[in-house]
């Protein structure tokens, strides 16, 4: 055996599992199909705009032929393109009238350097929702289940927020919450009041505001109130691979990284029902060699996993590895975007704050939990927000020229107030992830094609998520409040996209067990979002870590007593 | 500058008597820097630029702090345009400079750089207010590029507004005197 366990990706899920597992003592390959990221070294975070190419944009032809879906994205900038794959490298396929925005980082640490750093937990609300509605499968683990987990990833990963005893968003194990502002706290009191039971919390994220002593042992250091986190933080004060898992792992001595290798697919020893390796393919190069061990961890993120393992075709699985329940590709779900609106809170215009605070509020979801629409839909939606004085960006869409403009920009403007919302997306079987008949890449791979639209439920929840958005700021008080988008965003916008070899119960319409491990093939695990059975209506990020560090525990102890 | 200069008087004398004769025709001359087969020339001829230079100046002028041209905005835009913008990004700006002048010889029957600041200053201002009004793409594009450049600059984002690389707190919510001027970063 040429390693103990096998990790198939860097990003989150992959971190974590390799982390774990190398802190167990097993020797560990992660594999990485993109390049290699020097922490901090190569990070453009202290940069000024004046120093950034072209102020930070990207040049536009440069981004309609190369990064037409990534070029997309509100975190897509000359500071962070590093971090975002080459469209026209990298094609994907969809239905003519159907698209699906697929945001990618293919290099060491994946979209954990770029991830907007959300992170809530699951409540039993979410793991019984397809139990208590009938859509999918029942989740094959509850709260108590995870709730451990969640509180060993927060204290690593370091999470600041501000509890609230609520029994649809759990508590955590938190750093010091960020204060809101003085806008924000007058739209949670009013909010408050006119609805007693939806609550405004400071977003919960994954910024040190407060280092422990772990975190100080890693090297990371406190938030600096900078805001420019996607570009890589050289304090470490956010959780990403390269800050946290990565140097974790790395001190045990256990691990072998190796980036610029696309795993192509699982090697399967029928005799002994495992998965013996995986076959890789170096992308420079293009030569292939594979690589040996007892498990095997697919953390490749959602869609390539389910690429991996349908292109793992063998006599004994011919449409694919662990896929005899047919699931794998399917249930593809996201979280409904592109809801929102925006408002300008009067008053407080002596007012303003200090700093760039890297999170925003938080509504968390009410519907279906505290107020009744099961007559409309099932499931709900939660929000994220701000309140924000606009600096001088607001003077590009204003009247006005001269010395009059120059100084009434040096104040800031009124204070804005905007919701955006996160809508719960039902898993349907329609909705799904296969290899292209065809095309292929130019390392020969077949392409995926993504076929996956939004259905009534979703569309519902989305309608009213508008609606609320804009009740809600017209309640506290918000003037010419309006709707921030005219249409619901393709599937794929929120980049919470999950669910394509699914947890469950029964092997026969589910991939993976309690423990994320494939039914059909024990020593092969999956803990990245294409686990996921439900995608609840909060950022899925924490669930991945939490799940990825207990099944990363779970095979080591598998191991440890013969059985894997 | 001003139109005392000679040099500039001059160009101003050319620019003008293009305009007289031409017609038209110069002014697709005057504005069309790439050349049939969609390569990228120069972005702005030499009259173009000192133009660029004018307007940019009125929209944000020298004050206690330092105008558009002091915080290099015309070089700026130039460079924004041969380095980032498209061939219809080049031609969108390239237009909003020739609808500049042609307003300028319809109304003043002079070019531009000819006019007092005072004229400048209103006819900018009469141009701005229906521009911002009628949602014209082009316009926003050069007034964002005017904007962009000016509050992204060193000399914009520190002397005219506040800039820290690293703010190193968070204050919630503290008087705005305290506070001091806007924050030249956004983040959206």
């Amino acid at each position: 055996m040429d390693f103990d366990a096998i990790v198939v990706g860097s990003g989150i899920s992959g971190g974590w599992v390799a982390k774990e597992l190398c802190e167990r003592g097993l020797r560990t390959l992660m594999i990485e199909r993109g390049r290699h990221v020097n922490h901090r070294k190569d990070y453009l975070d202290f940069s000024p705009p004046w120093e950034l190419p072209n102020r930070g944009l990207v040049p536009e032809d440069e981004v309609k032929e190369h990064y037409a879906i990534q070029g997309t994205s509100y975190a897509f900038n000359a500071g962070t393109k590093q971090f975002w794959v080459k469209d026209s490298e990298h094609p994907y396929s969809t239905p003519d009238d159907r698209s699906f925005l697929w945001y990618r980082g293919y290099h060491l640490g994946g979209r954990s350097l770029t991830w907007a750093r959300q992170t809530y937990r699951f409540s039993d609300i979410d793991f019984s929702a397809n139990k208590k509605d009938g859509h999918g499968v029942d989740w094959p683990i509850r709260y108590a289940d995870i709730s451990p987990w969640y509180d060993r990833v927060e204290r690593f990963a370091g999470i600041s927020g501000a509890s609230e005893g609520l029994e649809q968003l759990p508590d955590g194990q938190f750093l010091q919450p960020m204060d809101l502002n003085c806008a924000e706290h007058a739209f949670k009191e009013r909010l408050e009041k006119q609805h007693p039971t939806r609550r405004v919390t400071i977003g919960r994220c994954a910024n040190l505001s407060e280092p422990t002593e772990e975190h100080i042992k890693l090297g990371r250091g406190p938030c600096q109130l900078r805001s420019v986190c996607d570009r890589g933080c050289g304090y470490g004060a956010y959780f990403s691979t390269l800050s946290s898992t990565l140097p974790a792992a790395q001190r045990t001595g256990n691990l072998t990284v190796i980036t610029d290798t696309i795993v192509e697919s699982l090697d399967y020893d029928h005799a002994k029902r495992r998965v013996s390796g995986v076959r890789v393919m170096d992308t420079n190069t293009k030569q292939r060699r594979s690589y040996q061990a007892r498990v095997v961890f697919v953390c490749a993120s959602t869609i390539p996993t389910a690429q991996i393992l349908l292109a793992s075709r063998s006599e004994y699985f011919p449409d694919g590895l662990a896929n005899r329940s047919g699931a794998v590709g399917r249930y593809l779900m996201d979280h409904v975007q592109g809801v929102g609106a925006i408002g300008t809170m009067p008053g407080f215009l002596d007012r303003y704050y200090y700093g760039r605070r890297p999170t925003g509020i938080y509504i968390p979801r009410y519907a279906n939990v505290t107020e009744d629409n099961s007559a409309q839909f099932v499931r709900g939606y939660g929000f994220q927000g701000k309140g924000e004085r606009p600096s001088w960006d607001r003077g590009i869409d204003q009247v006005g020229i001269g010395a009059g403009l120059k100084q009434g920009l040096r104040d800031p403007g009124p204070w804005q107030m905007v919701l955006f919302g996160f809508t719960e997306m039902l898993p349907r079987a329609d909705n799904r992830v296969t290899l292209h008949a065809t095309r292929k890449d130019q390392w020969g791979i077949p392409l995926v094609h993504i076929d996956c639209t939004h259905g009534e439920n979703d569309l519902k929840l989305a309608a009213q998520a508008k609606q609320d958005a804009q009740d809600m700021l017209n309640v506290a008080g918000c003037e010419n409040v309006r709707s921030l988008f005219p249409q619901v965003s393709p599937p794929g916008s929120s980049v919470h996209e999950m669910g394509t070899a699914r947890m469950g119960r029964d092997p026969a319409t589910s991939v993976l067990n309690a423990h994320n491990q494939a039914h059909d093939v024990p020593n092969l695990f999956v803990t990245d979002g294409s686990c996921m059975t439900s995608s609840g209506c909060a950022n899925p990020s924490l669930t991945y870590m939490a799940l990825s560090a207990r099944a990363a525990n779970h095979a080591a102890d598998r191991l440890a007593s013969g059985e894997l | 500058m001003s139109v005392k200069d000679p040099k500039l008087n001059r160009r101003a004398m050319l620019l003008g008597a293009v305009f007289l004769v031409g017609g038209a025709a110069a002014l697709t001359r005057f504005s069309r820097q790439s050349s049939a087969d969609g390569s990228r020339g120069p972005v702005f001829s030499a009259d173009q630029f000192a133009l660029l230079e004018q307007v940019t100046e009125v929209i944000i002028p020298a004050t206690d702090t330092p105008g558009a041209i002091g915080a290099g905005v015309p070089a700026f835009i130039r460079d924004l345009l041969m380095n980032w913008g498209s061939l219809e990004s080049r031609a969108q700006i390239a237009g909003v400079l020739e609808t500049i002048e042609q307003r300028t010889w319809s109304k003043h029957g002079a070019a531009f750089l000819e006019l007092p600041d005072s004229q400048r200053l209103e006819l900018m201002r009469v141009y701005d207010e229906e521009s911002v009004r009628a949602h014209d793409p082009a316009y926003r594009k050069f007034k964002q590029m005017v904007l962009l450049g000016y509050y992204h600059s060193e000399i914009g984002a520190t002397q005219e507004l506040r800039f820290e690389l690293v703010p190193g707190a968070w204050r919630s919510c503290l008087p705005l005197n305290e506070v001091g001027r806007a924050s030249a970063f956004w983040t959206s």
